[in-house]
């Protein structure tokens, strides 16, 4: 090896561990085969092109031209008769013969299933993972919910769960007074509670206005006199009757639930239906992370 | 054999090119750098309201870097090389002169025109393809134009025994006009809807699964047929002929050319892995893709042993520098694209910054490379004058070499790192990254590739000062050199 | 060796294209039926669909987004099923895209909603703080092709036998009978916006780009 060698070597080492440390420094898991072998190839890529090329470049400063030419020669270019560079002529005999092989015995092109290895890749995630689904404890699901609501939920709610100015529910308040109005005007009959729909109506004017404020509240304070109009579904307490109707104090997990899987149009905008693309564990999580983000 | 003295070639047409060529070729790099700059900073998409944004640019810039500037040094060099190696003058015949005048401008207006519908929004959406009909048409008339001119030059010629180039020119040809006529099928909804809606919209032969094969097929040797191909037939022709070698060994040639020929059409579906197209036509294009490293690794070992023994060429000729790394350049992108073909690394590769990465190790250290360097080394030959100025091209050299490798680890790493953001899950099994965190964290590796297209454009700029000062006032020669290009 | 060839252009060009042609029809051919069978229940297009999907080429989406999930598990939690040919048989192009610069949406439709695109492509930084994504305001100004998109159901039913109805004629008649149609989707999308501009446009009889565009978001699940 000589100097221009290694130092494309030295290179590529560089480059490689760059790629290393970074990917290191994102969490990644580089015993994931995957990984593994997309690291390998690239240390393939990196050490393969500087070995190769600066032995010939080398030949440059070592070596002299020869050989026998050819009787043609173009606008004053010859070509001479030169046999293959053998290491080129065997590797080339060597993966054409890896390709037939590979193809018609070794891994047979009509054998392959993305779709059976997506199967084990799943049967291989729910092993992994069983055990901490089946009984998570409350700090687990916490820490959960949070990783599932950064993915999934923030886009609409923001990383914090503020609802991004109005754009979704903010999680930091229960409720706020317009989203309040909204219901006690039309009602709603979406989230799917024992209970069915509410009725559109059941307040109007001062009214209206006061239970929203009341509830928008946090439910301390005064009672409306008007609030006996939400009594008789959701208490007097707000706390929705055991489940039958929403707990209007709290986000709890009969509420996140339903409406993770049923979406809820109202007056900031629709969030969508999750239908099954959320396990119960998940959905229990997302209550647990929900409820602390209330201030 | 007749002497080569008797002949005076004519370079009207290459002249033509090579300006155009120039011209695009800065379009290209400035739109290129713009939208590198956007990726880092956003701001940057409301300089021209609607028609700034990023994804009207960007089809812009590969469209006019593939059909403006690539395929037009291509053509240059072919006006150039063509003669030469066949031994025939343009001037000899007067078809062939109006055939190839009408093949420029065709071209030029053509591509002028595309750009601006694409500008505008019309598109196929079929990368590589989005022209819509009518510039697809204006693409076939003038591709057939060009087979008149080869097969035309080839009819008249002296030298009985077609050269290496003109192999590949032959394939670029035939490859190209099958390739594009079959992908580009499509029935405009004009005609077929008696005259509702808008002339230029049409819909493809192809749906879904069906039309992502027929795209790939095209798309992957569009590459090979524009980027390669053509490219592997000037460095046959420029590097022995600037530095005065005979080519290695014409066996290594033979193989390699008819290896590539034979194996590029099969490696498409490297670019549908883990798609919905059929299990088996994903793995046929992995192992040959994995094949393909010989044939292509062949031309480019091929080059760097015809400079044996020729160091100081090396050290002292900036042109060779130019194509020596060229080489290299290639011998990179034929080794990594193959590798990002095989399955398990695909699924980290495919879908981020590390295919463009790949993308512009070759289009930046090869294509372009090469062009630039056959342009410089054409140019005294046909404007019988010196190179204008060999320090800039030495300045030049240094400047996309840092550019180009720049851009490259860039990318390199930002892919990497995004693709198995995607894939990492936390402890508990969920996705451990938002789509937002992924994109985030890319933020400075946009902005090292932002500085590394200032630097290639710049770059450019100097070859194009370069040039056009060569072309103008530079010192006049007597006689045309042999071998090594004249600079001041 | 092949010297005989290189000085026969003619053989040589014929031997060049023998030996490039053929590796596309043995990879492309044998699975061409099969690949543009619809999966059962899949409707095409409606005629807003597809002038939102007009406006998806035009503004060049395809440069950021790809529409195709791979089956890996990372990806189904992610954007949902894995994708299937069949799911694309009527999409004339296809528009996998090959650069996920933003997420794939081949099911978006299943988890972002008509408000939610409005904010998003009003200003994507408004909706996720350090998104890349250009604002496309003009989207909400310019007016959708539908006339266009119309011919294209009308010529792909025609020529390729996309299951339109009997209400789609290569006519101008029939243009103008239909038309009502697609103005009463867009009167619905428009219902869940909040931008006054367009609802006043949609009410007018015009179609602003970005409702088309959100049907065609919706529409993708
Ligand atoms: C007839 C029973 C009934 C009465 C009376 C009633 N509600 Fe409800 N309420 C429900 C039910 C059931 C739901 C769940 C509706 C659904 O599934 O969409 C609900 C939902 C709500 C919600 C939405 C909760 C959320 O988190 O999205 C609010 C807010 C609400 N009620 C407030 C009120 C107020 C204020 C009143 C009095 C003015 C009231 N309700 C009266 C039964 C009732
Ligand atoms: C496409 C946007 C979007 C996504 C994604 C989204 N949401 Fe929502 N969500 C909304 C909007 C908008 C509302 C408010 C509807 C209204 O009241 O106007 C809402 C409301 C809610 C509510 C109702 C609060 C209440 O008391 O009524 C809960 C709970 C909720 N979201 C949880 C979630 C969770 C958990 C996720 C992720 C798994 C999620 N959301 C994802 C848009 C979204
Ligand atoms: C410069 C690249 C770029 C372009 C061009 C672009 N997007 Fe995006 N897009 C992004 C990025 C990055 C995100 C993720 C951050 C965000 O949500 O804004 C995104 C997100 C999205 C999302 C949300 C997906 C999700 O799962 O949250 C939709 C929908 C979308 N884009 C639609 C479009 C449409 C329609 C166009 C064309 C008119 C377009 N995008 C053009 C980069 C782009
Ligand atoms: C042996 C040779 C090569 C092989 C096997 C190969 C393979 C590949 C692969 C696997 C991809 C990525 C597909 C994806 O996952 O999206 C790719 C992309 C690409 N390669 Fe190569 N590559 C080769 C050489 C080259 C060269 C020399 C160039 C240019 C000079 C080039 C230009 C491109 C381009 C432009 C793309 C992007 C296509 C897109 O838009 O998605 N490739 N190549
Ligand atoms: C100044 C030099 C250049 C810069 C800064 C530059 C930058 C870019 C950027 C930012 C992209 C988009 C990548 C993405 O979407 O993530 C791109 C794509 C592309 N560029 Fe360039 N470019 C340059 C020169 C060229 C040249 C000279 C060519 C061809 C000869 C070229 C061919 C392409 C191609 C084919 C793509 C599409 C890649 C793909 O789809 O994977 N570029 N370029
Ligand atoms: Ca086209
Ligand atoms: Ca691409
Ligand atoms: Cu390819």
């Amino acid at each position: 090896m000589n100097a221009l060698m290694i130092k494309g070597l030295l290179f590529a080492a560089v480059l490689i561990g760059a790629t290393i440390f970074v990917v290191k420094s994102m969490n990644i898991d580089l015993s994931d085969p995957i990984n593994m072998i997309t690291i390998i190839g690239a240390i393939a890529i990196a050490a393969l092109t500087v070995g190769v090329s600066t032995k010939y470049i080398n030949q440059m400063k070592s070596d002299t031209a020869s050989g026998e030419l050819v009787d043609t020669n173009w606008d004053g270019i010859g070509e001479y008769t030169n046999e293959l560079p053998s290491g080129w002529a065997y590797s080339w005999l060597g993966t054409a013969i890896w390709a037939m092989w590979y193809m018609i015995s070794g891994y047979p092109i009509n054998a392959f299933s993305q779709i059976g290895q997506y199967n084990e890749e799943v049967i291989a995630y729910n092993t992994k993972f069983q055990e901490i689904h089946a009984n998570p404890d409350a700090a687990t699901l916490t820490q959960m919910g949070e990783s599932i609501f950064l993915v999934q939920c923030a886009p609409c709610h923001g990383s914090t769960g503020d609802g991004l100015s109005g754009k979704a529910h903010d999680f930091t308040n229960r409720m706020s007074k317009t989203q309040l109005l909204d219901v006690i005007k039309n009602g709603s009959n979406q989230l799917g509670y024992p209970m069915g729909a509410m009725p559109p109506m059941m307040a109007q004017g001062a009214d209206a206005e006061a239970i929203a404020t009341y509830i928008a509240g946090g439910m301390q304070g005064e009672q409306p006199a008007s609030y006996g109009a939400c009594a008789s579904c959701h208490g007097a307490d707000g706390k929705g009757m055991a489940g039958m109707s929403p707990d209007l104090t709290v986000f709890d997990e009969t509420l996140v639930s339903n409406v993770i899987k049923n979406g809820k149009k109202g007056v900031l905008g629709t969030m969508p239906a999750y239908h099954d693309r959320m396990t119960p564990v998940q959905m229990k999580a997302l209550a647990a992370y929900i409820a602390t983000l209330k201030g | 054999m007749q002497s080569n003295a008797a002949l005076e070639y004519d370079y009207s047409v290459a002249k033509l090119f090579t300006y155009a060529t120039i011209l695009f070729g800065f379009l290209a790099m400035l739109i290129g750098t713009l939208i590198a700059a956007q990726l880092a900073f956003p701001e940057l998409n409301y300089l021209i309201g609607e028609y700034g944004t990023f994804s009207r640019l960007r089809p812009v810039h590969t469209n006019t870097a593939i059909f403006g500037f690539t395929v037009g040094g291509v053509f240059a060099t072919f006006y150039y090389v063509g003669q030469r190696v066949l031994k025939v003058s343009m001037a000899e015949s007067k078809f062939l002169m109006f055939i190839g005048k009408l093949h420029f401008w065709i071209w030029f207006f053509g591509a002028l025109f595309a750009t601006i519908t694409l500008l505008m929004g019309y598109s196929q959406s079929k990368e590589y393809a989005q022209y819509e009909w009518p510039a697809d048409v204006a693409i076939v008339i003038l591709w057939v134009l060009w087979g008149i001119s080869i097969f035309g030059l080839i009819g008249i010629r002296r030298e009985k025994v077609l050269y290496i180039s003109m192999w590949y020119y032959i394939a670029t040809f035939l490859g190209i006009a099958m390739l594009y006529i079959f992908n580009n099928m499509a029935v405009p909804t004009y005609f077929a809807s008696g005259g509702l809606g808008s002339i230029m919209h049409s819909v493809s032969m192809y749906s879904g699964a069906n039309d992502a094969m027929v795209q790939w097929w095209y798309g992957h040797n569009a590459v090979a047929f524009g980027f390669t191909v053509p490219i592997v037939g000037m460095i046959y022709y420029f590097l022995p002929k600037e530095s005065g070698q005979a080519i290695y060994s014409y066996k290594l040639s033979l193989l390699s050319f008819w290896g590539l020929m034979f194996l590029y059409l099969w490696a498409g579906a490297h670019h549908l892995l883990y798609s919905p197209v059929p299990d088996w036509v994903q793995t046929m294009a992995s192992v040959f893709s994995i094949v393909l490293i010989l044939p292509s690794w062949g031309s480019a070992i091929n080059m760097l042993l015809t400079m044996k023994g020729e160091w100081n060429q090396l050290t002292e000729n900036p042109l060779i520098k130019f194509m020596v790394l060229a080489s290299t350049f290639y011998m990179l992108s034929t080794l990594e694209g193959p590798i990002q073909a095989i399955k398990s690394v695909n699924a980290i590769a495919h879908f981020t910054d590390w295919i463009p990465g790949h993308v512009h190790d070759g289009v930046l250290g090869w294509v372009t490379f090469m062009i630039m360097a056959s342009l410089f080394h054409m140019a005294p030959r046909m404007f019988k004058r010196e190179i204008y100025s060999r320090k800039l091209i030495e300045v030049q050299f240094w400047l996309q070499t840092t550019a180009v490798v720049l851009y490259f680890t860039s990318m390199w790493i930002a892919g990497i790192t995004q693709g198995m953001m995607w894939r990492a899950v936390d402890e508990y099994g969920n996705l451990m990254y938002s789509f937002i965190d992924t994109v985030t964290v890319l933020h400075p590796y946009y902005a090292i590739r932002t500085l590394s297209g200032v630097l290639y454009f710049v770059g450019f700029v100097i070859f194009a000062y370069n040039m056009i000062k060569t072309m103008s006032s530079s010192r006049e020669l007597t006689e045309e050199p042999q071998f090594k290009s004249p600079m001041a | 060796m092949f010297h005989w060839l290189e000085k026969n252009p003619f053989f040589f060009a014929v031997g060049v294209f023998l030996v490039i042609a053929f590796a596309g029809i043995i990879t492309i051919l044998p699975n061409f039926a099969e690949s543009s069978r619809p999966v059962v229940g899949l409707k095409p297009y409606t005629v807003l669909e597809l002038a939102g999907k007009e406006v998806y080429k035009k503004d060049a989406c395809i440069a950021c987004h790809s529409q195709m999930i791979r089956p890996f598990k990372a990806e189904t939690d992610r954007y949902g099923q894995y994708s299937l040919s069949g799911e694309y048989a009527y999409d004339r192009p296809f528009l996998w895209g090959s650069k996920r610069t933003g997420p794939d949406l081949h099911r978006i439709g299943n988890y972002r909603t008509t408000d939610w695109h409005e904010n998003h492509m009003w200003e994507p930084i408004d909706v996720v703080p350090g998104s890349i994504m250009p604002a496309y305001k003009h989207q909400f100004t310019n007016l959708a092709d539908i006339e266009t998109a119309y011919a294209e159901a009308v010529t792909v039913k025609n020529v390729f036998a996309t299951p339109y109805g009997d209400e789609f004629q290569a006519t101008k008649a029939a243009w103008e009978a239909h038309k009502p149609k697609v103005l009463a989707d867009a009167k619905a999308i428009a219902a869940d916006m909040k931008n006054q501009d367009v609802k006043d446009a949609v009410a007018a009889g015009n179609i602003p780009e970005v409702v088309a565009i959100i049907a065609y978001m919706n529409r993708l699940k």
